[in-house]
Parts: structure tokens; C-alpha cells; sequence
């Protein structure tokens, strides 16, 4: 029975500017391609080998409070719109200035954003965009 | 090389005020620039006089 409330507290970067206290979802999916390996005389499908030899397929998706106060969330996103950028993110914010193996450093190089929503607003609510970053190599720290 | 000059509160790793040079940055520096994040830090022209006295007898 867990006994430990954890809340979720992750820091990241978005093209070295820092988000954190814009942030209330961030979801880093760690992927390859599946490709299939099936061959005569197998009774099941299978996919990929021993070693993998697919395409990292990697999707980073974080919702942010928007704000278009100057250094802050529109105007640091605003640009990337259409280009490749990297991202940082790790569960603690110790993590990000020094990863250790209980607060991994997750870096996503080259990630594409290929679309951002200026105008995302309701009557009566806090105004967030929702951003998908797509492909990039990631790579895991832990010193 | 360059030298920019920080000047929000958001740049990972650095301080308002602080100087770096672009090999400091991580990200896209032009876009860094037109944010607001930093700034490229204007060179100090030298001191230096030029003589110009070009008088003739």
C-alpha cells in the first residue's frame, strides 16, 4: 500500500527558456518505429530484433498557461512554430541542473513543433495553449 | 564571437545581467533574441584617436 503522496513537480526548458511555472501537463513519449520481422516459418508476428534498427519516433506534449507578458509564455513560443528546437525535462528541477539516476535529465534534440494556438480562450477561464512537439533524438541522463 | 547579455528571468542556467556567448546557448539564438531573453551586448569602440592633420606648407 503506498504511504507516499507524490506529487508531480517536473521542471523542463523549451529552447533554453524556462517553463516550469507555465506548465500544468507535460507527457514525453519514448518511441521507435515497429517494424516487422515475420518471417516463413514463424507461427506469430514479431517485430524488430535483438538490437534495435528502427527510427526513434518520440512525441512531447505539454500544456502551458498562456501569457503574453514580455520573456513569457507567447512570446518564447511564438517563433518556434515551424523549426526544430530542444527540450529538457526531468521529474525535479534538481534534475535539470544535476541529473542523478532518482532524477533522470530527459533531452529531446531537434524536436519539430509544427503548430501553436495564440488564441486559445473562454469566458471566465485561464487561458492554455496544449503544444505537440514531434521526432528528435532523446536522450536520458543520469549524471 | 558574439557576447549577449541576459535579460529575462527564464534563461535555464543564468541570471538576469549575466554575460555568455553563443556557445553558451543551448537553443536558437535568434529566437532567444527576438523573445527577449538576451541581448546582443553592443561592442565598445576604442579609444583610440585617428590623426587626420593632413595640413600642407
Amino acid at each position: 500500500m503506498a504511504t507516499t503522496v507524490y506529487l508531480s513537480n517536473p521542471a523542463l526548458t523549451i529552447n533554453a527558456v524556462d517553463l516550469t511555472d507555465q506548465a500544468t501537463s507535460a507527457t514525453l513519449t519514448f518511441a521507435f518505429d515497429q517494424l516487422e520481422t515475420t518471417a516463413f516459418g514463424q507461427t506469430a508476428r514479431v517485430f524488430g530484433a535483438s538490437t534495435v534498427t528502427s527510427l526513434q519516433n518520440n512525441t512531447f506534449e505539454v500544456e502551458l498557461y498562456q501569457s503574453y507578458a514580455a520573456t513569457e509564455t507567447e512570446a518564447s513560443i511564438y517563433g518556434l512554430v515551424g523549426i526544430q528546437t530542444d527540450i529538457e525535462i526531468s521529474p525535479s528541477a534538481a534534475g535539470l541542473a544535476t541529473p542523478s539516476a532518482t532524477a533522470p535529465k530527459y533531452t529531446l534534440t531537434g524536436a519539430y513543433l509544427a503548430s501553436h494556438t495564440p488564441i486559445s480562450a473562454t469566458l471566465g477561464e485561464l487561458s492554455t495553449i496544449t503544444l505537440t512537439f514531434t521526432g528528435g533524438t532523446l536522450t536520458k541522463a543520469t549524471s | 564571437m558574439a557576447i549577449y547579455i541576459v535579460t529575462s528571468d527564464r534563461l535555464a542556467g543564468f541570471k538576469r545581467g549575466d554575460q555568455l556567448d553563443a556557445k553558451d546557448i543551448d537553443g536558437d539564438i535568434e529566437h532567444l533574441i527576438e523573445a527577449g531573453h538576451i541581448s546582443p551586448q553592443a561592442s565598445k569602440k576604442s579609444a583610440k584617436t585617428k590623426d587626420t592633420d593632413t595640413a600642407k606648407d
